[in-house]
């Protein structure tokens, strides 16, 4: 059972995710235009494969949530799903993203097919975690992470491809929305990842060793940028 | 079945995290992967790694070996599909060189041989639609062990963890003659009682260091030790092997057979580490499993950091051949690497447990993408026509 705060320690795993992300070779070529038209469709199809799937993952979190988190989760998934009183669903949002990088329909076709690869592998890979509240808790620290991230870096990636991508301001829509949806998720995050470790009783032990495995990789570096070549000063990136 | 076409991939796949031990510390997979296409198409995959500490090859001569005399032999082979003989005999009827001129500073060319050895089994198999798993049939399911690398004291014991959250029952820990007692200490501590714990000194303790560390690490319950002390005299490890009650096995003292004759003969140790490329292949580390048993020796089958599916799958397949084996190392994959070369992950799950692979060949779909993804040098080599 958690008896000290924890915040502190996953903020702070977080907070160096985010960093090692900000300061990895490839975001600052992103960043400062340094990128051929190529490497940023290319960072374009990872994003868009990395978060086409997210109401699938968060049905999944909504699935293993103590009770005291699920309407916050389920909350998260309508929204999503543009299900909520917003009605903009993200997956759409992340194909005009699509549509308006020039990915054409059989590029799109592909998306969608890597996306649901990612899920495929997920099931398909042999578990290491001996329970489903563990391989739940890693899911949800790596997803209330990338909302963390998205709070923080959102409106800088939006920026960085609107400059020297050329896409216009409307089909960066899931950008903005992340910059400022997210913050509040972020929060709502970690009051998520707390109810979850106060509802399956995980010793602090425990915990420390699934945010190690977690978070052994930068997982925006795995998830953006895995196919993208290495560049200089980018060894260990990925740590 | 006429091989006709041969490509090299030396490869270079990042790891996701730095893995030590005595020797050397390694970021990348350095394995050279053999892809093999026959007359009629199919297409068969093996991997060598290169080990100058081991068998004394490197990538360069590596290579320059398998263009040489490994693939003019290839090339020069009329085979026979494997249609129910007896698995050493087919696997000896290959007939791949690995021997080494006494100047090369190579023990023999096992590394390179077991590169072949491997593409030729998988393709032969898949042009005949069988598993290996039928030439080598599974006896028992197979667990594997965690190796926790020779970092931090710190860093051993948030392996240890990890592998613990892994439910594992068997971990092997690299030593270097540093913090050894501080270092087995917190991760008995960190894994509890049940956990069964190994080392590995990867030769760099002298004999009367090897007795001592034996001697000091004995109170937290270790079930072998693994090469203490460089390869060389038998005698020596004998003479290690005489001084503990812990079990002695022999890894870098076993490249060839001779080797595990002259170990036997000297009663050097009691267990035998067989890994494939250092072993030259499937055909040799089975005749010395032969021997082993015979002469009451365990044997652990044992992995290269860094090897790729490839070489993984064909471990698996010995691993649940084998009669008995007292551990088993390897199929780490991306647990590892950034990316493995399978299409379908090879690492175990939960406690180490891992199922028999039934797929045509080694089992493994190579994805020739990664390939040419991480090659640092592709050497292509066509049959000349007859």
């Amino acid at each position: 059972m958690i008896t000290l705060s924890i915040r502190p320690l996953i903020e702070t795993h977080y907070v160096n995710q985010v960093q090692v992300f900000a300061d990895s070779p490839w975001f600052q070529h992103l960043e400062q235009g340094q990128a051929s038209r190529q490497e940023y469709d290319a960072f374009i199809f990872n994003l868009c494969q990395t978060h086409l799937k997210s109401p699938q993952i968060l049905a999944f979190l909504y699935a293993v949530a103590p009770p005291t988190a699920a309407p916050q989760i389920k909350h998260n998934l309508l929204e999503e799903l543009g299900l909520d009183q917003v009605a903009i669903c993200h997956p759409d949002l992340l194909y005009q993203l699509a549509t308006a990088a020039g990915f054409d329909g059989d590029r799109q076709t592909h998306l969608a097919e890597a996306a649901q690869a990612q899920i495929r592998q997920l099931c398909t890979d042999p578990l290491l975690f001996g329970t489903i509240q563990e391989l739940g808790l890693s899911v949800l620290l790596e997803v209330t992470c990338f909302e963390w991230m998205l709070s923080r870096l959102a409106s800088r990636i939006g920026k960085a491809l609107a400059a020297h991508r050329g896409l216009p301001s409307e089909s960066l829509t899931w950008f903005h929305h992340h910059s400022e949806v997210d913050i509040r998720h972020a929060e709502e995050g970690l009051d998520s990842v707390e109810q979850y470790l106060a509802y399956y009783e995980i010793e602090a032990e425990d915990l420390e060793t699934i945010l190690d495995i977690t978070f052994r990789e930068n997982i925006f570096v795995k998830r953006y940028f895995a196919d993208l070549p290495a560049i200089a000063g980018a060894a260990d990136e990925n740590r | 079945m006429r091989i006709v076409e041969a490509t090299l991939f030396a490869l270079q796949i990042p790891f996701v995290e730095a893995f030590a031990h005595s020797v050397r510390s390694r970021s990348s997979s350095d394995s050279i992967v053999v892809r093999l296409r026959a007359e009629d198409g199919t297409v068969g995959y093996g991997e060598a790694v290169a080990r100058p500490y081991v068998t004394g090859e490197t990538v360069a001569g590596c290579l320059q070996f398998m263009e040489r005399t490994l693939w003019p032999a290839v090339q020069a082979t009329d085979y026979v599909p494997w249609a129910g003989q007896e698995e050493i005999a087919w696997l000896g009827s290959l007939t791949l060189p690995a021997e080494a001129n006494e100047t090369s500073g190579v023990v023999a060319w096992h590394g390179s041989r077991c590169g072949f050895e491997l593409a030729l089994v998988d393709c032969l198999l898949k042009a005949a639609g069988v598993s290996l798993g039928e030439l080598l049939p599974p006896r028992h399911p197979v667990t594997y062990s965690g190796v926790i690398t020779a970092s931090s004291v710190e860093g051993a014991v948030k392996h240890a963890k990890r592998f613990k959250q892994f439910g594992l029952p068997y971990l092997k820990v690299k030593i270097t003659g540093e913090a050894d007692q501080e270092r087995l200490a917190a991760i008995r501590a960190a894994v509890g009682p049940a956990v069964s714990l190994r080392v590995d000194g990867n030769g760099a303790y002298s004999v009367e260091g090897a007795i001592a560390t034996c001697e000091a690490l004995a109170e937290f319950h270790i079930d072998s030790a693994e090469q203490m002390i460089p390869r060389g005299d038998p005698q020596a490890l004998a003479t290690v092997q005489a001084a503990t009650a812990i079990s002695q096995m022999a890894d870098e003292s076993l490249i060839t057979l001779a080797d595990a004759q002259t170990l036997i003969a000297a009663k050097a140790c009691r267990g035998f580490n067989l890994r494939l490329a250092k072993c030259g292949g499937l055909g040799p580390t089975l005749a010395i499993a032969e021997l082993a048993q015979a002469a009451g020796i365990a044997v652990q089958v044992g992995c290269q950091v860094g090897e790729t599916a490839i070489l993984s799958a064909a471990g698996r397949h010995l691993a649940a051949y084998l009669p008995e084996i007292s551990f088993c190392e390897g199929s780490y994959g991306s647990l590892l690497l950034r990316e493995d070369l399978s299409r379908r992950p090879i690492h175990f799950g939960h406690r180490g447990l891992a199922k028999p692979l039934k797929g045509p060949g080694l089992g493994v779909e190579i994805q020739d993408a990664l390939l040419e993804k991480y090659a640092q040098q592709t050497i292509s080599l066509l049959a000349k026509a007859v």
